[in-house]
């Protein structure tokens, strides 16, 4: 069935564009336009043209087709975001870290004889 | 160097047993709900303290790099619950003299104390978890009591925020080369370690974390 390739070669890409191609293009942006894009012309499209397409891809009705486009689009968009908040996270870390480690170093610089490790340690 | 979160019950007399020992002690409080940071200050060791809470990786981390700007050569970590012994310190750092990263191991000889049998099994199930992924074969792959040259860290950076660092450690002892020996160490369970313990859908997390939140 070609929408089973095609689903395939989606999944393929998604995860290509999320993992390998990361913060290159704002491919999630583009997918997010596409499919209001998509929407509204599945809105405003006859349903016999949507079917039409759909047979073109080996699948039976327009709205399955529509169906299995959002999904993909979908868990493209899912996993885009949680390597964004992974990404964010890792900041929010070396942020914290930073932070840390500077007040101990003004405390420290505040009160000479503060018992920090020493060279020896 | 003790990385805690919501410990003030008993991260004094944690450190305090440590530091009159004459060990310098750095204490990184991951955003502590108590009063923990206040209790470790009281102590009167150095205290870092994390504004929001990170997880023990990223506290532990903190806290090695606190220690190398310091000046520190080595760096032992001790666990803020009261569950390590002071007693062990010496032969730990002892083993640097020909390792580059000392690890204390629970099953090497001294006892476990305190710890029940699901607990035991768990330690044990969670080490041959760790041994697949590392590659490596050590008897106790979870035990917060280490000690590792000042030069050994670079290699040894953690970045697992979470309890996903400890296998991650082991990953980068394996890949990095690093001479590496397991010293006996005595660890003694409490009513409130045990409390504090990783249960076993924790280790599903810490799984998805050491798969999908690698660096």
């Amino acid at each position: 069935m070609i929408i089973r390739a095609l689903l395939l070669v989606a999944i393929a890409a998604i995860g290509y564009l999320v993992f390998l191609r990361r913060n290159r293009l704002p491919f999630h942006i583009v997918i997010m336009f596409g499919m209001l894009a998509l929407g509204a012309g599945a809105v405003l499209a006859p349903e016999s043209l949507l079917d039409d397409v759909a047979h073109v891809f080996g699948v039976g009705r327009g709205v399955d087709l529509i169906t299995y486009i959002v999904e993909a689009a979908g868990l493209f968009v899912l996993l885009h975001y949680y390597t964004k908040f992974v990404e964010l996270q890792r900041q929010l870390t070396t942020v914290t870290r930073e932070l840390a480690i500077l007040r101990a170093e003004v405390d420290a610089a505040r009160a000479p004889d503060d018992r920090g490790p020493k060279p020896e340690a | 160097m003790i990385a805690a979160f919501n410990e003030a019950k008993v991260i004094r007399a944690v450190v305090t047993e440590v530091a009159a020992e004459g060990w310098p002690v750095v204490v990184v409080d991951d955003g502590s709900r108590d009063d923990t940071a206040a209790a470790a200050r009281v102590a009167g060791v150095t205290v870092l303290r994390h504004v929001v809470n990170l997880g023990q990786g990223a506290a532990l981390q903190t806290g090695i790099d606190f220690a190398l700007r310091r000046g520190a050569r080595a760096i032992v970590t001790f666990d803020a619950d009261g569950q390590h012994s002071v007693e062990d310190l010496p032969s730990l750092t002892a083993a640097l003299a020909t390792a580059d990263i000392a690890l204390g191991s629970r099953f090497l000889g001294k006892e476990v104390q305190g710890a029940t049998r699901r607990r035991k099994a768990m330690l044990r199930a969670a080490t041959a978890v760790s041994n697949r992924l590392s590659g490596m074969e050590l008897t106790d792959a979870h035990c917060g009591l280490r000690a590792f040259r000042r030069t050994a860290a670079p290699s040894l950076r953690i970045t697992q925020d979470r309890m996903a660092h400890a296998s991650e450690l082991l990953h980068k002892i394996k890949t990095s080369g690093l001479r590496v020996v397991e010293v006996p160490v005595t660890v003694k369970y409490t009513a409130h370690s045990m409390a504090k313990g990783q249960g076993g859908l924790q280790a599903i997390r810490i799984l998805f974390d050491y798969f999908f939140r690698s660096s």
